[in-house]
């Protein structure tokens, strides 16, 4: 129907039309969207692997028919990561679902997929945190929180992570506060003693003696 | 008539004692009342702080804020990322705007309580009460700044609410909420007009506005100094200079310490759903969980569980019986006023804690 | 850590939160009920000379041990480099043994007097014993672990240190110090003891530190005129305390202010200061704006395209399928989906699924259903109805289409509500393929 000029790109385009052609039905994988909101309890979407927050499918950014044709070949070189360890830089996937390939492996991505989803912390190990939160990505997986964010996370979690990490800073401000509570007291007794003129150096009395 | 001159010269000058101008009442004779209520005085000066502190803070995320609906999501994300401390600062401000509307909140029912209000102190509690609309209002605009998920979304379900009132008006002004919500928008949707406006109405006219009103109730608190505050006066007071004021500080110092602790160790983006702090996407899905932010429950969940019209009724009525508070409880006592501030409180709580537990109850229940 | 025995759970992690909670609360429990017996019970006027050999030399050891303690606690990264000179490690080691010899013969003048002078057994108690006996204990006992696991100075940043931050961020690492020589271990637990004993016994008076003796004038004049006597002392006293209270609040709220100012500085200079990114986060970030730039220019083009035409192109007839939509937006900035019906004529119908809002799959499956991956919700396609058991409850909405021939005129029309207008149904299929689908903007128009 449309007309080519050059033969290279009518065999560019045919080739991702057959690709695309071969991608099965729904490229998103709401198994694990399911066990994660069940297991967690939290709201997640698409995001948590993916590029864009409405999965892999669509016209937009990070989805599927976007993609012009270096990105095309970059999605073909992360489909064919079968086995973990490869370097992977998928479109449509963030740099979460870069590491599920890198570290899993797509083919037992999708065994887990069809077996059990919570395998997935296991494959994952607990050495990776993307974020730095302190907090696993395999734990943030389970627990349905964001591992590319830093300020989001279990919030016992971060908060000792982060009670460990700022200790420097804490201690500062409780001294800073304790040497002003301190001081301010003093102020509060020094003025006491200040704006009482009864016990101010005061001459006595013209007549009579002064003893109590 | 020279009378009625007279009656209203006086009481304008009952409300307005400006001979206490000097630095005598202002400063070396200024007193607390000493009573077991006297730790509510101590509430109004907080929320100054807290308003300080927003202001300091705010101005420090506005040197990276950019109010475009293209850029602002990225811009927030940039500061709290990447700008060295800059999670801190935009932490601070969002825990530092809940205090402060919480301090705000026991302000209003523990002066509502001490029968602060009595005369000549009206002009106090109205300013008073326009403060606390104007700080809801900066809830409410400077929620939309971060243009993500629950911002847009949420900002959309509060507009909606104003134009729901059409539903109730006689056919010649059934156009006007909507009308009205459009103006407010600047637009049929809310877009890039209304970012705009609220940009400006959150960082200028509302400051200007609130630091005008916050200058006339502090003004009118200075002249009239603090009220007795319980009905059996105990005789005892202390100077505000340097006892008060010394206090006061260590409160402050105390409660910036909190604040700085818990907004360098607990994230507020950790207590939602990540997939609400998203860029907000007019053509994608729209994520679970959108709702105002806490402050608003006691009159969001009431719209979600019973008729619009009943709660439109309900909230004009309570508005109207807090701008009139001096003269609808002028003669009722202290102890009554204490029930009735303690019911509101209660009422507060429980919608504030539990109202996304009431709503699962009774979901789908009433309008 | 369930498989540490529960004595060490006890004794390292128990012990210590237990010790602290009991100082804070009995502390100030003790303060408010009876605040002066915040006192170190001193028995001076009774036994003054061995008190003397005793309490001076104890003092001194025990203070200068406290800051040898603290110092590898509070920097413990400073310290570790400090102590790695040898010079300064002998030094230090030098210094705490000597205090503490110092302070154990202190300790035990003491002891000794406690027990054997009549006069202080009338006002002793068992804790004033116990409270002599155990510092006196702890002390031998820390010599023990300075002179026979040397060399404490350095490897204390290393284990202590972690240890007892472990304790303060909730966190106890129990393993470590389980893992400790039994002398060090008792050491610990010593320590801890006194802690607990501490609110409890005259060992309170660590709280009311003697500071005033710093600027308390060395030579006083006293009158011994009566009056003047009277408003002397009077007068001196208020001038003391004016003063005291005026020093120590000065200093209080001028060190909170040096702490506070420097810290905001530092922390404003910075924030001001922008961003620290490396190359490839500055990359992204700018990618990612640039993609966003893009968004908005794409989706201002379609507004303008919309505001402009009564009709968008949505695609040749010839193009759609029955079983793979073609996506395009419609008149409201909504996604859509077009496909070739049963009777050769358009389907139009929005891909915006009625739940969340998710943009519904493409492709049709064996069944006629439309899949919503979000949260798997299948719509047949010739209705728009969701199936029953999806998380949609409305159906998703069809969309009017018209169409056009090669010239621009209207051929045929399909309003959303179903009502067919012009003569397509007589055409043959070559005829068809010609034609374009549009989308018209006054259907739009009369939608919600």
């Amino acid at each position: 129907m449309r007309r080519m000029s050059r033969p290279a790109t009518t065999l560019r385009l045919a080739l991702a039309a057959a690709l695309l052609a071969a991608a099965p039905v729904a490229l998103a994988y709401p198994e694990f969207e399911a066990f994660v909101e069940r297991h967690s309890g939290r709201y997640v979407n698409c995001a948590l692997c993916h590029a864009h927050p409405d999965g892999p499918e669509g016209t937009k950014p990070g989805q599927i028919r976007s993609l012009d044709a270096e990105e095309l070949a970059r999605l073909n070189l992360a489909r064919a990561a079968f086995e973990p360890g490869s370097d992977v830089d998928s479109p449509i996937l963030n740099d979460f679902g870069d590491e599920i390939l890198h570290r899993v492996g797509k083919r037992r991505f999708l065994e887990i997929r069809s077996t059990d989803p919570a395998l997935l912390a296991d494959a994952l190990g607990t050495d990776s945190d993307l974020d730095g939160d302190g907090i696993p990505d395999a734990t943030e997986y389970l627990e349905g929180t964001d591992p590319l964010d830093a300020q989001h996370g279990a919030p016992l979690r971060l908060l000792r992570n982060n009670l460990e990490r700022y200790r420097f800073d804490i201690l500062m401000i409780v001294l800073a506060t304790a040497c002003g509570l301190w001081g301010l007291n003093h102020l509060l007794a020094w003025a006491g003693w200040r704006f009482r003129p009864a016990l101010r150096d005061d001459p006595p009395p013209s007549g009579g003696g002064t003893l109590p | 008539m020279a009378g009625a001159d007279k009656r209203l010269v006086d009481y304008l000058a009952r409300r307005f004692p400006l001979e206490k101008l000097s630095f005598h009442s202002l400063v070396e004779k200024k007193e607390v009342p000493v009573h077991r209520m006297s730790w509510a005085y101590y509430l109004g000066g907080l929320a100054v702080f807290f308003f300080a502190v927003q202001l300091v803070t705010g101005l420090m995320l506005l040197f990276y804020y950019e109010p475009t609906v293209s850029d602002a999501h990225a811009s927030v994300e940039h500061v709290t990322r990447h700008v060295a401390g800059g999670f801190l600062v935009r932490n601070l401000h969002t825990w530092t705007a809940s205090a402060m509307i919480l301090v705000l909140l026991a302000h209003l029912l523990t002066t509502f309580a001490m029968k602060a209000f009595a005369p000549p102190r009206e002009l106090t509690w109205v300013s008073g009460a326009v403060l606390l609309l104007l700080v809801f209002g900066f809830g409410f605009t400077g929620y939309l700044l971060p243009w993500h998920q629950i911002a847009v979304n949420a900002t959309k379900v509060g507009l909606q609410s104003i134009e729901q009132m059409g539903a109730y008006l006689p056919a010649a002004l059934a156009d006007l909420p909507g009308e009205l919500k459009e103006l407010i928008q600047g637009g049929p949707a809310v877009g890039q007009a209304t970012l705009s406006r609220f940009y400006a109405i959150h960082v200028v006219v509302l400051p200007l506005v609130f630091f005008a009103v916050l200058g006339l109730h502090l003004l009118s608190v200075q002249l009239h100094g603090m009220s007795q505050g319980v009905d059996r006066a105990t005789g005892r007071s202390e100077e505000f200079f340097p006892f008060f004021v010394l206090k006061d500080f260590s409160l402050w110092g105390v409660a910036f310490l909190v604040l700085f602790v818990v907004a360098l160790v607990l994230p507020f983006e950790s207590f939602f759903s990540y997939p609400l702090f998203g860029a907000f996407d007019p053509m994608g899905s729209t994520p679970d969980g959108i709702k105002p932010e806490w402050y608003f429950y006691f009159v969001y969940y009431p719209l979600e569980l019973l008729p619009f019209w009943l709660v439109a009724l309900l909230s004009a009525g309570a508005t109207g019986v807090l701008f009139a508070a001096p003269w609808i409880f002028r003669r009722t006592g202290r102890r009554t006023l204490r029930i009735l501030a303690l019911a509101a409180a209660l009422y507060l709580v429980v919608m504030t804690l539990f109202g996304q537990t009431l709503y699962e109850v009774f979901r789908g229940g009433g309008g | 850590m369930s498989d540490l025995p529960p004595l060490d759970l006890f004794l390292f992690a128990g012990l210590p939160y237990l010790a602290v909670a009991l100082l804070v609360v009995v502390s100030v429990v003790r303060y408010r009920r009876d605040r002066f017996s915040y006192s170190s019970l001193s028995s001076q006027f009774l036994e003054s000379r061995r008190l003397l050999w005793g309490s001076v030399p104890f003092h001194v050891g025990i203070l200068v041990l406290f800051v040898g303690h603290l110092l590898p606690l509070l920097m413990p990264a400073t310290w570790i480099q400090l102590t790695a000179h040898p010079p300064f490690l002998y030094a230090v080691e030098a210094v705490g043994v000597a205090a503490a010899v110092l302070a154990a013969v202190g300790l035990a003048v003491l002891l000794v007097r406690r027990v054997t002078s009549g006069r202080l057994q009338a006002v002793s108690s068992v804790l004033d014993v116990v409270v002599v006996g155990l510092l006196l204990a702890q002390v031998a006992v820390g010599l023990g672990v300075a002179l026979g696991h040397r060399w404490g100075a350095a490897w204390s940043a290393g284990t202590l240190t972690p240890y007892l931050w472990s304790l303060v961020t909730l966190r106890p690492d129990v393993a470590q110090a389980a893992a400790m020589p039994p002398l060090v271990q008792l050491h610990l637990v010593g320590a801890w003891a006194i802690v607990l004993l501490l609110p409890f016994s005259r060992l309170v008076h660590l709280f009311s530190l003697p500071l005033g003796y710093l600027t308390r004038p060395y030579q006083k004049v006293v009158w011994t005129n009566p009056r003047r006597f009277e408003r002397q002392s009077v007068a001196e006293r208020s001038r003391a305390a004016e003063r005291r209270h005026l020093v120590k609040g000065l200093l209080g709220a001028g060190a909170a202010g040096a702490l506070l100012g420097v810290g905001i500085l530092d922390k404003l200079a910075r924030f001001l200061g922008g961003p620290d990114m490396t190359l490839d986060e500055e990359a992204a970030l700018l990618r990612k704006r640039l993609e966003r730039l893009e968004m908005t220019a794409e989706e201002r083009q379609l507004q303008l395209e919309r505001m402009r035409s009564p009709y968008i192109r949505v695609a040749g007839l010839g193009e759609l399928s029955p079983t793979q939509g073609h996506y395009f937006t419609d008149y409201l900035m909504r996604p859509a989906l077009a496909f070739l019906g049963d009777d050769g004529l358009p389907l139009l119908i929005s891909a915006k699924c009625t739940h969340l809002g998710c943009t519904v799959s493409s492709q049709v499956d064996s069944e006629g259903r439309l899949l919503c991956p979000c949260h798997v919700s299948y719509f047949d396609l010739e209705s728009g109805r969701p199936l029953p058991g999806s998380p949609a409850k409305a159906p998703l909405p069809q969309l009017g289409w018209v169409l056009r021939d090669a010239a621009g005129s209207v051929v045929a029309s399909r309003s959303p509500s179903g009502e067919t207008a012009g003569e397509a149904d007589q055409a043959s299929a070559e005829q068809l393929a010609e034609y374009d689908v549009y989308i018209a903007r006054r259907f739009a128009t009369g939608d919600a």
